[in-house]
């Protein structure tokens, strides 16, 4: 993968940009709404999702691999690293296997990322206890995953409009 | 911009939505529980060994214990349909906001101390026979 200087800088903007977002997130936690482990809102996902279509997936690879260093370093807590490697390369996966299809809208490929990311965060979870306990959460963190997916997908779809009417960036 | 998406949703939005919805459901009717017979027990896991196990039909009214993984400490309260962690100094509180478990199959799981409380049914009380023949 060859990472030009605006290539590079492009990839930094935006692992900040999912930095700031996740960061946010936490301070509005959805597991206070719906009290289960690992139910978040995702809206790191649109910055990984607006990055697989501006500069492909190589680069949301190496973004998303960024914020979830760069995450866990900051929250001081190395053992969420597992967990969002797990969820956020089985959403990156699925991404970018659904979004080669011209059939999808963002919001498809947005709603099928967020279910991986349940299934990945699961598979971290069961690894990490070394118990099937957490399997148990599947079936509402992937009814959770629609709405979340899809609240994604729209700010991902706002985001790409407005860039589109903008035009504010020569991407 | 290597591809500009589609940004209206589509018809095949909905299969991907309906097959997740299906997944959702295959996981909910497969994970079984709830119908299993013979007594509830609440089995405590601690980094994926078993460390503790509450017959819940010998609790009484409540009964109160501690288990400590990773530097945390969760406090666990038994009852005669249930389990539940009362408080945990864990700093997501998943596990307590998840309330009281009482249905065979469901858990409490505290991923920061990596302990879970899982209520499992039939399960053979310490000191039982594995089998009785005759």
């Amino acid at each position: 993968m060859k990472l030009t200087t605006k290539a590079l800088a492009q990839c930094a903007m935006l692992t900040a940009l999912a930095l700031g977002l996740s960061w946010m997130e936490s301070a509005f936690p959805l597991s206070a709404l719906i009290p289960l482990p690992g139910v978040r809102l995702g809206l790191a996902n649109v910055v990984t999702l607006f990055a697989l279509y501006a500069l492909g997936s190589p680069s949301a690879g190496l973004i998303l691999l960024s914020r979830c260093a760069l995450g866990a370093m900051f929250a001081g807590n190395m053992n969420a690293l597992m967990f969002s490697l797990f969820g956020g390369a089985a959403a990156l996966s699925c991404m970018t296997a659904l979004s080669r299809s011209r059939r999808l809208s963002v919001y498809g490929v947005s709603i099928g990322g967020a279910a991986a990311h349940q299934c990945g965060q699961i598979a971290a979870a069961m690894l990490n206890l070394g118990n099937a306990a957490p399997l148990y959460y599947l079936p509402v963190l992937l009814f959770v995953s629609i709405f979340t997916g899809a609240l994604t997908g729209l700010i991902a779809a706002l985001f790409f409009r407005a860039l589109d009417a903008a035009r504010a960036f020569a991407w | 911009m290597k591809r500009f998406p589609r940004l209206e949703p589509t018809f095949w939005d909905g299969v991907v939505t309906v097959f997740v919805v299906l997944l959702a459901l295959a996981a909910l009717f497969g994970r079984g529980g709830g119908g299993a017979s013979g007594s509830i027990s609440a089995a405590v896991y601690a980094d994926g060994e078993e460390i503790d196990r509450v017959e819940l039909s010998s609790v009484e009214t409540v009964e109160e214990r501690e288990y400590s993984g990773e530097g945390y400490v969760l406090r666990v309260a038994f009852y005669p349909d249930g389990a539940q962690v009362l408080s945990a100094d864990c700093p997501t509180q998943d596990c307590v906001r998840t309330g009281k478990v009482t249905r065979n199959g469901q858990s409490a799981v505290c991923l920061p101390a990596r302990i879970v409380v899982r209520l499992e049914g039939g399960a053979v009380p310490d000191g039982a026979p594995d089998a009785v023949l005759g």
